[in-house]
């Protein structure tokens, strides 16, 4: 066994040492590009990720959220879940919001949205709204009667507006009557259009917390979430448990938790995508190693039968071609590699651009790449070992002679 | 050393079948340098492809030094390849990616000699073929003749009991051919190596000691050479 080794090593080092450097580039090129398939699209679907755990951070979901337990629609008393969580070490601010359903009109359109109530001095220190406004202002402590409309509602989105209904012309000062979803009827003067390029944000409104309070008769203080900042990214699993720890009752998720099922739910099509090609991928790869293996094959088999004949085991050829296999699997994974961080330290410098604002930093992901690594070296070796053991096991004259 | 008797091979089967040997039986002692001929087709190759282990016949016995080997595994049958028996083929058949020390020493690595030991063992056999000074070359970088003493001392570095040849000088020319049959000779008369060469060229019977004659898969003749150089057919 251990000679077959040795013989085989012997065989497959003399092949690449003096076999033809040309076809030795272009295998080990093409299987750098197989590496490369495998390994850079999920790196860009990770940066969308990033990009949109971030927006979800930055919008609806805080660093941890709190929502209703059970089949509640509300939290009860959110002020006492708001001072008990306050209180608890590491958070930076917190703040109580209302979402409700309602549709909008303006001039015989109508558009079905998301409203939130909110309180409008917290969400400074909260969230990334009072920072989006790209026209007019974001509400004040006073704003009764006033709405924000995101970009798209409003009809001003460049960018994503050509797929969603929008008001048509309801700018800062416009007139816009609100159906909420029981029936009660409002008047809003437009205050300001938000905008954030990402459907969550864009095809929002929001409104003070008091009329949501007022238009549904809560009283105690109900809310449908309260969202939190902590201090230190990355401390945020620690202070879900110190807030649970604090009394409060209702589910607690961190951005975390809340990505990995929004995030799931929101890029399944794209999360399919990225299976499907990394199957695809695989599949090539695999298809092309076994290709690239079993012409270099055909084109030895005089070799092999010689080899044979002259009293060479069949199991060091086949030890050969597993070598050989390995040694442009791995050289194609190097060269995979540096071409894969060179196209990294590119796009980190020069980021995928979409919508204008949606940078697509892509992610280098260790796991991804240590699962490729190993796939590919599996690959080849049953790709280099079985069309070598079945040509090895042809008879002596059929390999040397063709018949 | 060698025992066939009643050999046969037949390529196909029924009334269609090629009995490309048909009744073969001779003994071959050690140290002997039998050359087989006859006309083209006459079974020489299948013959010797099959005294190599190469190939297998359809019927008879097949003996190397007692031990039956015909019908033998091929597990086994690789074994005495690489270690009883020596083939050179007519076109050389050198792995033309190693060189030529490479070419010889791969087989005495595979009997599990040292890289150094199985070196040394490939420079003693190029040595007694001519080519000790060129053991890197590779075979793009030798004439023809220089290309089957390599297939040579790659047949006989493992001191075999015996070895076959297949025409080694068809393509070689005159001059080249010399030298490969001096090789043998040389081998033949200095280290006792038994070699069974098939050729048609009448004057290569002046290097050997027996002719056995094929004519369609039988032996028509099997002469003893009573003095070399002295016989022509
Ligand atoms: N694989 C095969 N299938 C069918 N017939 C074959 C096969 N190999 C050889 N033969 C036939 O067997 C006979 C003997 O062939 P062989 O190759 O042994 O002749 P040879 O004496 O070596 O001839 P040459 O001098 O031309 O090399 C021929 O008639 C040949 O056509
Ligand atoms: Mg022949």
């Amino acid at each position: 066994m251990i000679d077959d080794m040795r013989v085989g090593a012997l065989i497959a080092a003399s092949s690449i040492k003096r076999g033809n450097k040309k076809t030795l580039a272009f295998i080990i090129f093409v299987l750098s590009l197989i590496f490369m398939n495998l390994v850079f699209l999920p790196s860009m679907i990770g940066g969308m990720t990033v990009l949109f755990t971030g927006i979800m951070q930055d919008y609806p979901f805080g660093d941890i959220v709190i929502e209703p337990s059970g089949d509640n629609t509300y939290i009860n008393d959110a002020d006492s879940v708001l001072q008990k969580t306050r209180a608890v070490e590491g958070v930076r601010a917190a703040t109580k919001r209302l979402d409700v359903g309602a549709s909008i009109e303006h001039k015989q359109k109508v558009v079905g949205v998301t409203i939130t109530g909110m309180i409008p001095t917290e969400e400074y220190e909260i969230s990334q709204y009072p920072y989006s406004i790209i026209e007019g202002d974001f509400l004040g402590d006073l704003s009764r009667d006033e709405i924000i409309l995101g970009s798209i509602i409003a009809g001003t989105s460049t960018t994503l507006g050509d797929i969603y209904d929008d008001l048509g012309e309801a700018r800062v000062g416009s007139l816009v009557d609100v159906t909420y979803s029981n029936g009660v009827k409002r008047t809003y003067k437009v205050k300001g259009i938000m905008e954030g390029n990402f459907e969550l944000v864009d095809l929002n409104a929001l409104v003070h917390y008091k009329e949501i309070e007022e238009v549904y008769g809560l009283e105690g203080s109900k809310a449908t979430s309260v969202v939190v900042r902590v201090d230190q990214p990355g401390s945020e699993d620690q202070i879900k448990d110190k807030i649970r720890d604090a009394g409060v009752n209702e589910q607690i998720f961190t951005w975390a938790d809340k990505s990995e099922t929004l995030i799931r739910q929101a890029l399944q099509s794209m999360g399919a995508i990225n299976v499907m090609s990394e199957f695809v991928s695989l599949i090539v790869g695999a298809a092309l190693i076994l290709i690239i293996i079993y012409i270099n094959i055909l084109n030895r088999k005089k070799e092999i039968g010689i080899l044979k004949a002259i009293g060479i085991t069949p199991r060091s050829i086949v030890f050969s071609y597993a070598f050989l296999s390995l040694f442009y699997v791995c050289s194609g994974i190097v060269a995979g590699l540096i071409l894969y961080f060179s196209l990294m330290i590119y796009f980190q410098a020069n980021p995928v651009v979409f919508y204008e604002t949606m940078i697509i930093r892509p992610v280098i992901d260790p796991v991804l790449l240590i699962r490729s690594i190993i796939t590919m070296l599996i690959l080849s070796v049953i790709a280099g070992t079985l069309p070598a053991w079945s040509v090895s096991k042809e008879s002596i004259l059929k390999a040397i002679w063709g018949r | 050393m060698i025992v066939v008797k009643d050999l046969k091979r037949y390529y196909g089967s029924g009334e269609t079948a090629v009995k490309a040997l048909n009744g073969v039986s001779f003994e071959i002692k050690k140290g002997e340098f039998v050359a087989i001929m006859g006309a083209s087709g006459s079974g020489k190759t299948t013959l010797l492809r099959i005294l190599a282990l190469l190939d297998d016949a359809t019927e008879g016995k097949y003996t190397i030094r007692g031990l039956q080997v015909s019908n033998l595994p091929e597990a086994e049958r690789s074994y005495y390849r690489l270690t009883q028996v020596g083939y050179v083929f007519q076109d050389y058949a050198l792995i033309n990616e190693m060189s030529a020390a490479e070419n010889v020493y791969v087989l005495s690595m595979m009997e599990g000699k040292s890289k150094k030991e199985a070196y040394m063992v490939a420079l003693e056999a190029l040595d007694k073929v001519g080519l000790k000074d060129k053991p890197d070359r590779v075979p793009d970088e030798l004439s023809g003749g220089e290309k089957q003493r390599v297939a040579i001392a790659r047949a006989i570095a493992k001191k075999p009991d015996i070895m076959f040849a297949d025409e080694p000088c068809a393509n070689l020319d005159t001059r080249n051919s010399q030298q490969v049959l001096e090789v043998f000779k040389e081998l033949n008369d200095k280290y006792g190596q038994t070699i069974v060469m098939v050729t048609h060229e009448p004057w290569h019977v002046n290097y050997v000691d027996r002719v056995i004659t094929l004519e369609d898969g039988k032996i028509i003749s099997d002469e003893i050479m009573s003095e070399r150089g002295e016989n022509n057919i």
